[in-house]
């Protein structure tokens, strides 16, 4: 409905203003808001009462996506719809447009940012299984100034967890670059066109000719927060792009390892079922862009 | 009530107001530039789109923001969409093809498929379905706005 | 596009009230500004059944901005509680007293509790915030089977039982007649070839426009109470107040806001919120003003269906039904909503169970029980949403038991001729079913799709064709609707001429996006020959529009329409008369005169003619030298009630694929077969039947209201409670086989409130075609994918 009352409303230009003003407040009284499309939900719902905002939008350097030899680096306030028509996001990233393009709608996708879907890290949330399925690593700095690099699967806990310290900005995701020729997908099941799913799953591989060399899978929509499945991982390895029953299997032991649970949505068996057949599309996928 | 001024123009019009910071946009736009264009679906969620209008030529939900985070930006809502009285192609079309009934979505459809048919301007069906997500109507069964968007599509070309 | 002078009825005319509309110019509630309105914020319940044991106002009453703080007990004796006869059904049932706020205890989480008035609406929602419940909680009544159990608790505490309302459709008024007649039935029963016997349950959902409710009120000592509502039957509205509040009717004046945003139903009842807000606007000498949030629409309103059928069907080997017998049973929530009660919907869901099928004899029982959930509210497919799923479920089951297409077997059965009486005493006044039903065949290509649904079947792939049906109230006659609702089923009309040569039109109703004001300008320039840009319309506001209904059960292009063309009829045999007189012609009858292309004829010789801007001016500016006994002006209010009741007639057929492995499935084709009669504008009867397609198949397959073990209800948000987008929805073709109505002037006939309701079926059916070699039969909604999943999983681990 309508915010409880806040102080107070800030823009700053500089990482170190932003984490200034951070500062200034008791932990939990000054948030940042970046698209506002989960902040303002819960802002609006009174669950989250914030004396000050702090805008992040004029913060510079925070925004942006490049693409170098050594990897992809993309700055928090990228929005979704940046990351949806970026065209050199191919192979190796090619799992962050999928998730991109598809989330929400397109409102969302014209304000919501992949450092607030990483930073929130809501149950149902594309970028933080994505992220994690990418191996990706975030920056965090400090108010000192000081940095600290995590990897996603690290920085990301259990729903609306992560390892963010309460003084700290996500400044930067990087996805390092793919040592040989690699692929990955993601997709998503919801019961309408493009909600918060009820499964997503991200594949990344690399492959030499045709045959799996390593594999990441990384599956969100979980009541304990995005997770890897080692065991699909390790059975995917030495599985061939055109061998459907090998990948069916490796996902059906990431489907047997990974704990799913029941909600207005979907039960725990029909969950598994997604992370099986989901998870063999965005493998087929994944091998594809990776022969290229 | 803590308090912030900001300077915001509509449709051109520049408007410098002192709002009580958690102010929503959306209640700014209606309520202190009385654009009632602009609608309100949705309680805190921000799915139905009513509420849409164009920042800086992007369609998003003003509902999901303070009008403080509008501060020095330009925002075009459906008030905004005809030019000296002369209906947009996509406003014309949505007539055409009686792509609305109560009318209680079509704005914020308008301010959506406006933007959307810059960036695509020769999209499928299934395209405009996907872009129109954003946008609950209960009304319409959706398929008259799909006409519609493609015959503004058409003639804009 | 244009018409001609002609025809206008039948025409491509765009609609009049768009461009305000696509400008942003529409006026609904929330844009009607009054100076110094107040915003009023309910506090409600979070409890489901619970003892009020305090409310404590004061934190509240202390904030700066806040005007008044109300609870129950501070208006218990100031309001007169529900029921009231206006808004009371003449059916035999137990009608549950209440207030605007709850009084000594809640029922529903969500129920109004208090309510907080200020000058803000953001420091409203403060307020309400800070008032502090004490609850003590009761037991939980949850569903109507819980709530009919032996030891249940009983919500409403004065009350034997929680049955609201119970009743036998066929078997006549006295135990006697209904025993015998249950075994004349069973006798038919007993020697059948089939009998197919199967629980269907359908779910909560409903139709939450996109604009929600919403009241503003004013009282001025010398004019009385002033208010603009959301609502379908402003009229209805007026009298309630005026009998609960105490003021006289001629002091209320309630206006329908020109534009609202959807009704389907839920703008319909008489709401408690509305009683609350022109109490306290008349107490503060202030307007109070009320926006309904999503959230508390969601947890009060928009909540329908919720039924569960035991149905049993007797056929022959050969397809042809010889019996039904249902027990009914509806989830009615707590009951307290004016004029529906709850249980009005599964009332008429039954007298609605035989459909358009010729059934010999039939059993059919209803009970409606209460709980501790929102009351049900009215919802498009009114009450018919679960019987008409589980009769085009079970028509399907008939089929595969006789080894027929489901096709045939409706076709057999199709009443043939019409009138007819239903086994229920539903009249069905005329139409050709079987010519509707064969103009859907001839579209389906059902040998084609059986061809295609082989060879992708070869291929493992599972195609699925179904098909539905649906009888529909065209309009209420006065003869079901006083007795249903306690209220006239005519349709009223003023047409007012204006000496300029321009039309005003009056009605009474309220519409909601219909295009109420396109289609009676059409009608209205149609009988006149004038433009339909002449026509104005004004509609729902009870200071100038004659006493209507509402815009309910498809009443505007039966009933409304009707009415204004009969007094466009009217008038254009006075201004006949007068021009006759003045022209000397003594032979001439009115009948002599065209009205035709902006100009009154004189038939018998086309050189006689006036504008018809002449011809008006004459009557009303000039009075004088008229015909004996007659007087000036041009106006006239008719009010048209057919000789008959109604109907309207469709039939749907759709195709689908089913992804085995998954149980996700895509529709790949929706077309429809229509009787509407005569049309007056085709669009707008496309957009009508695109539009309650899209509704039911949103119902069918995404909304649900759910509530938790402990009544809290889960579901009150557009995250939650999901509608359907455009991508998850295919296009609708609309095809027409129409049959004018002999009992209106134009022969339209009302359409779209129970449109949706064949569709659950349709699509169920079309699903089970596609699992057909896993036997599968869907029984219940939601139609989701997890669940079709199981059952695909468990067929293929039984064979
Ligand atoms: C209708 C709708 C549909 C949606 N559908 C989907 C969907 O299908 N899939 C999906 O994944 N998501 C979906 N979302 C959520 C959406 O993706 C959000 O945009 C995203 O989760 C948050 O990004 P944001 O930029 O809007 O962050 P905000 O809402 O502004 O912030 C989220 C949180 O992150 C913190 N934060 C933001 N940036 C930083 C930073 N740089 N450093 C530290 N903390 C920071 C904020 O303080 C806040 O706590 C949907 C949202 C809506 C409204
Ligand atoms: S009101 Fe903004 S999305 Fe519904
Ligand atoms: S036209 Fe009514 S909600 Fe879209």
């Amino acid at each position: 409905m309508y915010p409880a009352p806040i102080d107070e409303y800030v823009r700053p230009a500089t990482v170190a203003d932003a984490l200034a003003a951070l500062g200034r407040y008791d932990e939990g009284d000054a948030v940042f808001v970046a698209g506002g499309q989960s902040l303002m939900q819960a802002v609006k719902a009174r669950l989250v009462r914030p004396r000050c905002l702090i805008d992040l939008q004029a913060v510079d350097g925070l925004s942006g996506i490049d693409v170098g030899a050594d990897g992809v680096r993309i700055g928090p306030m990228t929005r979704y719809a940046e990351i949806a028509r970026d065209e050199r996001l191919t192979g190796a990233c090619a799992a962050l447009r999928d998730a991109a393009q598809r989330v929400g709608d397109r409102q969302v996708r014209n304000r919501g940012t992949i450092g607030g879907s990483l930073c929130w890290n809501y149950v149902a949330a594309c970028m933080p299984p994505t992220a994690i399925g990418l191996g990706a690593e975030l920056e965090l700095t400090a108010a000192d100034g000081g940095t600290r690099t995590l990897a996603a699967e690290d920085f990301i806990g259990g729903p609306l967890e992560t390892a963010r310290e309460e003084n700290e900005i996500l400044t930067a995701i990087t996805i390092p670059a793919a040592k040989g020729s690699a692929g990955s997908a993601y997709k998503k099941w919801g019961l309408v066109t493009d909600a918060l799913p009820v499964i997503g799953v991200c594949v990344a591989l690399e492959a030499a000719d045709g045959r799996c060399t390593s594999a990441r899978v990384a599956v969100g929509g979980l009541a304990n927060g995005p997770t890897r499945s080692g065991a699909a991982e390790e059975a995917l390895v030495g599985v061939d792009a055109g061998d459907g029953d090998g990948i069916a299997a490796a996902l059906a032991k990431a489907a047997g390892e990974i704990e799913t649970q029941e909600d207005l949505w979907a039960d725990s068996d029909y969950r598994k079922q997604l992370i099986r057949s989901l998870g063999a599309e965005v493998t087929a996928t994944a091998f594809a862009r990776a022969a290229g | 009530m803590s308090t912030t001024t900001i300077t915001v123009t509509i449709n051109g019009e520049v408007f410098e107001e002192t709002v009580p910071v958690r102010m929503l946009l959306v209640d700014f736009i209606r309520e202190r530039a009385a654009l009632t264009g602009t609608h309100i679906g949705c309680t805190y969620e921000g799915v139905c789109g009513a509420c849409t209008v164009q920042i800086d030529g992007e369609a998003v939900k003003s509902c999901l923001m303070v009008a403080a985070q509008a501060d020095g930006h330009e925002i075009t809502t459906v008030e905004g969409l005809a030019q000296g009285g002369e209906l947009s192609p996509l406003q014309r079309a949505f007539n055409e093809q009686h792509a609305l009934q109560c009318g209680y979505c079509t704005p914020g459809i308008l301010m959506n498929m406006d933007e959307f048919l810059r960036e695509n301007p020769d999209p499928t069906d299934d395209e405009i379905r996907h872009g129109l997500v954003g946008n609950l109507c209960r009304c319409t069964g959706y398929a008259h706005i799909v006409d519609a968007v493609r015959q503004a599509a058409k003639e804009t070309r | 596009m244009t018409g001609t002078s002609e025809g206008w009825v039948g025409s491509h005319f765009h609609r009049k009230e768009d461009h305000r509309l696509i400008t942003g110019k529409g006026r609904f509630l929330a844009d009607i500004a009054r100076p110094a309105a107040l915003h009023i914020v309910f506090k409600r319940s979070d409890h489901a059944h619970a003892t009020i044991e305090s409310v404590d106002v004061s934190a509240a009453k202390a904030m700066a901005g806040v005007v008044a703080v109300v609870t129950g007990d501070d208006i218990k004796d100031e309001i007169l509680p529900m029921p009231q006869p206006v808004v009371q059904p003449a059916l035999p049932a137990t009608y549950p007293k209440h207030w605007p706020l709850a009084v000594g205890k809640v029922k529903w989480h969500g129920e109004p509790v208090a309510a907080v008035i200020a000058r803000d609406p953001y420091v409203a929602a403060d307020a309400a915030e800070a008032i502090e419940v004490d609850y003590d909680p009761l037991p939980y009544v949850g569903d109507a089977e819980s709530a009919l159990a032996d030891g249940a608790t009983i919500v409403h505490e004065d009350w034997p039982d929680n049955i609201i309302f119970q009743m036998d459709f066929t078997g006549g008024a006295d135990e006697e007649s209904q025993r015998a007649h249950e075994a004349k039935v069973q006798e038919v029963f007993d020697s059948a070839d089939i009998v197919i016997k199967q629980r269907f349950t359908c779910h909560r959902c409903g139709v939450a426009p996109m604009e929600t409710r919403g009241a503003l009120f004013e009282w001025d000592e010398s004019d009385g109470l002033t208010g603009w509502l959301t609502t379908q039957r402003p009229h209805i509205d007026r009298l309630a107040l005026s009998d609960i509040l105490e003021i006289p009717a001629e002091k209320i004046r309630i206006i329908a806001p020109r534009d609202q945003g959807g009704g389907f139903g839920v703008k319909a009842p008489f709401y408690r919120e509305p009683m609350l807000i022109a109490y306290m606007a008349k107490k503060l000498g202030r307007p109070v003003r009320w926006i309904e949030t999503r959230q508390e629409h969601l947890m009060a309103v928009s909540q329908e269906r919720d039924q569960i059928h035991d149905l049993e069907v007797a056929a022959a080997s050969d397809g042809k039904l010889l019996a039904i017998r249902d027990r009914g049973l509806a989830d009615c929530g707590d009951g307290c909503e004016g004029v529906y009660w709850g249980f009005l919907m599964p009332f008429l869901g039954a007298v609605e169970l035989p459909n358009a099928y010729d059934w010999p004899i039939g059993d059919i029982k209803v009970k409606v029980a209460i709980t501790n959930k929102s009351a049900l509210s009215p919802a498009r497919a009114f009450g018919e949403f679960p019987t008409r799923f589980a009769m085009e479920r079970a028509i399907d089951m008939v089929a595969k038991r006789c080894g027929m297409e489901p096709a045939d077997v409706r076709r057999k059965n199709l009443v043939a001729t019409l009138p007819h009486m239903s086994i229920t005493n539903e009249y069905f006044d005329s139409g050709d079913f079987i010519k509707v039903w064969d103009n859907l065949m001839a579209e389906a290509d059902l040998p084609g799709f059986r061809a295609s649904q082989a060879e992708a079947r070869a291929e493992g792939r599972y195609l699925g064709i179904g098909f539905g049906l649906g009888v529909e109230l065209s309009g209420v006659a006065s003869e079901l609707f006083v007795p249903m609702e306690n209220q006239p089923g005519y349709g009223a009309a003023t047409v007012r001429l204006d000496p300029r040569g321009k039309v005003l039109v009056f009605e009474g109703d309220a519409p909601g996006g219909q295009g109420h004001e396109t289609t009676v300008a059409q009608a209205v320039a149609h009988s006149f020959g004038i433009h339909p840009n002449d026509v104005v319309v004004t509609t729902g506001d009870t200071g100038t529009t004659p006493f209507g209904s509402g815009t309910v059960g498809a009443r505007a292009g039966s009933y409304f329409v009707s009415a204004a063309v009969q007094a466009c009829e009217f008038l254009k045999e006075k201004i006949a008369r007068i021009m006759a007189h003045d022209l000397a012609l003594a032979e001439a009858s009115p009948a002599d005169f065209s009205f035709a292309d902006g100009f009154v004829t004189y038939q018998k010789d086309a050189n006689i003619k006036k504008t018809f801007r002449e011809a008006v001016e004459r009557v009303i500016m000039a009075p004088i030298n008229l015909p004996e006994g007659e007087s000036g002006g041009l106006e006239h209010t008719a009010f048209f009630e057919a000789e008959k009741p109604m109907i309207a007639f469709n039939a749907d057929v759709c195709t689908v694929e089913v992804d085995i492995e998954t149980g996700q499935f895509k529709i790949l084709s929706w077309t429809t077969s229509e009787d509407v009669g005569q049309i007056i504008n085709p669009q707008i009867v496309e957009g009508q039947m695109q539009g309650a397609i899209v509704q039911g198949l949103s119902n069918t397959m995404f909304e649900e209201f759910v509530y938790d073990e402990n009544g809290q209800q889960l579901t009150a948000d557009f995250e939650n409670y999901k509608l359907a987008t455009a991508a998850d929805v295919p296009d609708i073709k609309v095809t027409h086989a129409p049959t004018p109505c002999p009992y209106t002037p134009l022969g339209s006939r009302g359409i779209g409130e129970g449109r949706p309701s064949d569709v659950p079926g349709t699509l169920c059916n079309a699903i089970c075609d596609a699992l057909g070699p896993f036997g599968i039969e869907i029984t219940d909604l939601p139609l989701r994918p997890d669940s079709l999943w199981r059952k695909i999983q468990a067929a293929r681990g039984a064979s």
